[in-house]
């Protein structure tokens, strides 16, 4: 479904990421870990295309994306839940699930959508006419989550989803990612907790400043020593 | 003669010679009172770019209304001459300083209700009373109301029969007097005051925290500005002998701020290079008359296109920066006496061993009906490392803020070694002995990773800002004993190969390190860490873990740890205080309240889940 | 007391233009955080163009209007492509020297094309006054207010109810979030300016029936004042701006009448700074607090 291959972004005379080949088949989760500034947001950055890539390309669905504006990618299906969340404090729960159906065709209905989000995520539908900025972290985790969703996503890029939360709501962010995966869309995971990224996936990438230095299947890399000492610890 | 030496001695010729060939110019005639005048209103422009560059460049507040301290500088210096039937060349002076004085009242009185806005905000305030000044000053009688000042003395006149003897003079005291201020403004920049002004610009809340007195620094930047523009206003009094209201309105405050933006906020010599190009700019478009306004707007905005950053963005002349060293070496040239090197004062070690150094009496805060925290009761003991620990929302940043004077208390107490600090300033706290780190990192990104450090010494430092403007041997002294200490700081980090290194450039890993060193600079009783180690992997803990180990073995400090990183907590703090919607619900040591089951319900989730202890074979949910 | 009601009505009247001027400067604010200087010589453009496609092209009167706020929006919108856009990324002062250059630019063009020398503004209405509740109350005065009030409303429901509405809120409060949404950015910022340069399309020939002399530094003044009202309100917000514009109107024709003309300057920046310093994020602005 994606493919990307050997990607180079530069912010100014840094090189953030000096070649990164992988792909994400329909249907998996595959997770993408690595220590902090090894280049993980960038690379979900470049492949939203908020930021431009000097070299390489990212197609999606068989098409090379690499010119398409960030906007454009969106309505092809591919969407992001950022890093920290970013959610319109100002707006309501609601406004803010709407915001993430904005791509799709205004003729198509929203409320079989927000049923299903609901169906997740029963909180927010306690809290819908709420702003949210008013929202606890966890409860933001899950609404950046629904307005993905809300977009009907084919790739869902989640950047960090178990930063700042608690261990409880961190389980209970990843068994809903599993919910998603499982009614079909499908996963790229970008996390810090390598240790909750590699149960949940299917197969994982190691990143360090910038390049890819492991691949595999998350069980074997979870077993990996140099990996488990890298990441995991001793 | 070394190449230091050298650049200095070539500053000082390059100066001279520029003055004494214009003035030579100038009294023979050559330069004819036109061109002089011109170069006269530069050297005015230049004091006023300047000025406001302390402003918005290098306090970095974006001031509107400059040209009202111009006004009052004028008006002031103009009504003095006026009045006093003493010889000009004694009254002129007396007026100069005057105006300058009056001036600086007034950005005083001004600052201090403005001075408390943020941003744009600012801004529009200051524009505000720029332009108050001016209608109050039209409807004046004393300033000659609408239709102006008149008949001043002119200092083209009023030295000799012969103008152009007179016009020597006149550019010469310009000269002299724009020379004088920009060095000021310039070597004050790179006192330890300039470094306080300036750590506000990069983070005024980590400036703050850090022990400077913001407020203090604030208005001293801004009281500072408006002197020197009150000076280049009495300058322009009589320059020109005739003074109206209007003439100070907002397009000349306009005028000046584009000079500094042209030339590069924070950079001084930019703003010499912009105030002489935009000053001789309309003067050569002269010949294309009614072209050259639209002219002159086009290359503003072509300039900002193609080079927003100003022409010399942050960055000083090369000639110029030479001074610094030179001055060392100046004095080793010339077998000047060293004097011995007076450490700084760094009363540390005072705490005895096992004591209670911090303690909290139902502590809390409520925000509206929102109870943020309640009834904390939490103690410190010197040496200890303790965590402070909860699910996201439970209060513990709040706990922070209200032990470092960012919130206000609504009830209880917090005694610092034995005296409560209980609505003290933040940088009062700080200077009392507790200093902290942020959640999202606030180092001072565009000073190096040593100037960070510095910041954090300069309340024990105590030289002047006059000391710190002529160079005296009291800024010496200090300056070298903070280079060496905090040197020696760094060296503890494994920093010290990055001193000079811009903040911003560092990786994230030694940015969090960066940070706690700067807080330990400040000397404190009480170290406050708040999530040190978010965005680290594994490997990056286990260094943190070590480097606070060394902190309290070698520091004798208490310190407060907030934390979500289990590995870190478990394995290091010898006491956790839980904190859940706004309370303690527990508190004992790592066992404890890893077993504790009210912990492990709010916030560990079920045992199994939890982190094991260091060493041991980690427990994967399958 | 008449006195009072009538110089109340002249406030609002003038209010209103200074309303629809400080929607523009509030909106453009709002979304890029950029204090658009230039945005008060759009009401000098739209001037200049009535005047052009009356006297010179001797239009009719309704084809007029509607391409004066054409024009207007043309210019807004050319300006931000060409000397904002291109600076987005670059530290904000840098934008407000370039829009300060605009002004400047505009102005001084104006100057060189049609001469300092002022114009008597094209169109006039020829209307008698009529008798409300025993006042006097002028046509164009009341035409102003009740257009200005009305284009009000039209906006907060198009902010509030419409989609592009919610994408300009959206991308005002983030516009990296909003592009993960699928909004054109682009196009969002172009058309905040686009809106922002009608309303000052209609504002220049509102004030063009009131104050019928145009000369290059026709919106200067007017554009301060506008720019005022919506910090008095709180910038960047909608209903602010509103409320910030009649405050200044009726603060500036109650200080002519009652206290003196020379200071009503005085007096209008006066009550901003009084305003700022109680409400330091204006009378309708959040206190955003710096999360330590």
């Amino acid at each position: 479904m994606l493919k990307v291959d050997n990607i180079t972004v530069f912010y100014g005379a840094i090189q953030a990421l000096k070649g990164i080949s992988f792909h994400v088949d329909q249907g998996e989760i595959v997770t993408l870990i690595g220590a902090n500034g090894a280049g993980k947001t960038s690379i979900l950055q470049a492949i939203s295309g908020i930021i431009p890539c000097k070299t390489g390309d990212i197609n999606f669905l068989e098409r090379n994306i690499n010119k398409t504006p960030a906007h454009e990618r969106v309505s092809m299906g591919l969407v992001q839940v950022p890093e920290g969340r970013r959610v319109f404090s100002r707006m309501t729960v609601l406004e803010n699930l709407e915001m993430g159906a904005y791509a799709r065709p205004a003729s198509l209905k929203l409320d079989d959508d927000l049923e299903r989000v609901f169906e997740h995520f029963p909180r927010l539908k306690e809290r819908r006419k709420q702003h949210a900025g008013t929202l606890s972290g966890g409860e933001q985790q899950m609404l950046a989550i629904g307005r993905a969703l809300m977009g009907r996503p084919k790739l869902m890029m989640m950047d960090e989803p178990s930063m700042g939360l608690s261990p409880i709501l961190v389980q209970e962010i990843f068994s809903i990612i599993r919910e998603i995966n499982a009614s079909g869309t499908t996963v790229l995971l970008v996390e810090q907790n390598a240790h909750m990224a590699l149960s949940t996936a299917n197969r994982a990438y190691v990143l360090e400043t910038g390049n890819i230095v492991k691949e595999g299947s998350a069980k074997a890399l979870l077993a990996d020593d140099d990996v488990r000492k890298a990441y995991l610890g001793n | 003669m070394n190449k230091k030496a050298k650049a200095y001695v070539l500053n000082i010729l390059a100066l001279l010679i520029l003055f004494f060939s214009l003035s030579i110019l100038i009294s023979s005639g050559v330069i004819n009172n036109y061109f002089s005048g011109i170069l006269v209103t530069i050297g005015i422009a230049v004091i006023m770019a300047a000025s406001l560059n302390l402003t918005t460049g290098l306090l970095g507040q974006l001031a509107l209304g400059h040209a009202g301290f111009m006004s009052v500088g004028a008006y002031v210096a103009a009504i003095i001459t006026k009045s006093l039937s003493m010889d000009f060349s004694l009254s002129l002076p007396l007026a100069l300083l005057a105006g300058g004085l009056a001036a600086a009242l007034c950005g005083l009185l001004i600052g201090i209700p403005a001075l408390r806005l943020k941003g744009d905000y600012l801004a529009i305030i200051t524009l505000g009373f720029g332009e108050i000044i001016r209608v109050v000053i039209e409807n004046m009688s004393i300033t000659g109301g609408p239709g102006g000042l008149s008949r001043i003395t002119r200092m083209s006149r009023a030295f000799s029969p012969e103008v152009k003897a007179s016009s020597a003079v006149q550019y010469a005291i310009v000269f002299w007097i724009m020379v004088v201020i920009i060095t000021s403004i310039f070597t004050l920049g790179r006192s330890r005051h300039g470094r306080a002004i300036i750590s506000i610009r990069e983070n005024e809340v980590a400036a703050e925290a850090t022990g400077i007195p913001t407020t203090y620094y604030k208005l001293f930047a801004f009281t500072l500005a408006a002197f020197f523009a009150g000076i280049a206003g009495g300058l322009y009094a009589h320059q020109t002998g005739l003074l109206t209201a209007k003439t100070f309105g907002f397009s000349k405050s306009i005028e000046y701020l584009v000079m500094v933006v042209l030339g590069g906020m924070g950079s001084i010599t930019g703003s010499i290079i912009s105030a002489v190009v935009l000053v001789s700019l309309p003067e050569v478009l002269r010949g294309f008359s009614e072209w050259r306004l639209v002219i002159y707007s086009t290359l503003l905005i072509v300039m900002m296109l193609f080079r927003p950053k100003g022409l010399m963005g942050t960055r000083e002349f090369s000639l110029l920066t030479a001074w610094d060293t030179a001055d060392r070496h100046i004095k080793k040239v010339f077998k000047l006496e060293q004097r011995p090197t007076k450490m700084p004062f760094v009363p540390r070690y005072d705490v005895w061993e096992n004591s209670l150094v911090l303690e909290t009496k139902a502590l809390g805060i409520s925000f509206g009906g929102l109870k943020a925290a309640e009834d904390i009761d939490i103690r410190l003991m010197n040496n200890e490392i303790v965590g402070l620990i909860g699910p996201n929302g439970a209060g513990k940043t709040t706990v922070f803020n209200l032990l470092t004077g960012v919130y206000l208390p609504t009830q209880g107490d917090i005694i610092l070694l034995g005296k409560s600090i209980l609505g003290k300033q933040t940088h009062k706290i700080t200077q009392d002995g507790i200093a902290r780190t942020f959640q999202n990192i606030r180092l001072f990104k565009s000073m190096t990773v040593l100037e960070n450090i510095k910041v954090a010494f300069h309340t024990r430092m105590q030289y002047s800002a006059l000391s710190g403007i002529v160079r005296d041997s009291h800024y010496a002294s200090e300056e070298r004993g903070i280079d060496l200490r905090a040197r020696e700081l760094l060296k503890v980090f494994n920093m010290e190969d990055v001193a000079d290194a811009k903040a911003d450039g560092l990786p994230y890993g030694q940015q969090r390190k960066l940070e706690i060193c700067r807080a330990l600079a400040c000397n404190p009783k009480v170290l406050l860490l708040d999530e040190p180690a978010a965005g680290m992997n594994p490997i990056e803990t286990q260094e943190l873990m070590q480097t606070i180990k060394t902190i309290r073995t070698r520091f004798s400090v208490a310190i407060l740890l907030i934390e979500h990183d289990m590995r870190l907590v478990m394995g290091i703090c010898e006491r956790i205080y839980v904190l859940n919607y706004g309370r303690v619900i527990a508190q004992g040591n790592p066992e404890s309240i890893r077993n504790n089951p009210e912990v492990v319900a709010a916030y560990l989730g079920t045992p199994d889940k939890v982190a094991p202890a260091p060493g041991g074979a980690e427990h994967v949910e399958s | 007391m008449v006195l009072f009601l009538n110089q109340l009505i002249n406030g609002l009247h003038v209010g209103s233009i200074y309303a629809l001027i400080a929607l523009g400067y509030t909106m453009v604010y709002g979304i890029v955080k950029l204090i658009n200087f230039a945005h008060g010589d759009i009401l000098m453009v739209g001037a200049y163009t009535a005047v052009v496609l009356v006297t010179m092209l001797d239009l009719p009167i309704p084809l007029v209007i509607v391409l004066v706020i054409l024009i207007c929006v043309l210019f807004g919108v050319l300006i931000e492509r060409v000397a904002y856009k291109p600076l987005r990324s670059s530290p904000r002062i840098s934008s407000l020297i370039t829009a300060i250059g605009v002004s400047m630019l505009l102005q001084n063009s104006a100057q060189l094309i049609f001469s300092p020398t002022p114009k008597p503004y094209p169109i006039v209405l020829n209307v008698p006054p009529f008798k409300l509740a025993g006042l006097q109350m002028g046509f164009t005065t009341t035409l102003t207010i009740l257009i200005s009030i009305f284009l009000m409303i039209i906006l907060q429901v198009f902010i509030a109810k419409t989609k592009l509405g919610k994408s300009m809120r959206a991308v005002s409060e983030d516009m990296e979030a909003s592009k993960l949404m699928g909004v054109n950015v682009n196009n969002t910022i172009t058309m905040t300016f686009a809106i922002g340069c009608a309303l000052a399309g209609i504002g220049s020939v509102l004030y063009g029936l009131a104050y019928p002399s145009v000369s290059p530094s026709l919106g200067a003044l007017p554009g301060l004042k506008a720019f005022i009202a919506a910090v008095l309100g709180g910038i960047g917000i909608i209903p602010g701006a509103m409320l910030g514009g009649f405050i200044m109107g009726i603060a500036e024709s109650m200080t002519k009448a009652y206290i003196s003309s020379q200071l009503s300057d005085a007096v209008v920046y006066g009550i901003l700074i009084i305003v700022l310093l109680f409400k330091p994020s204006g009378l309708l602005g959040k206190r955003t607090r710096e999360k330590v």
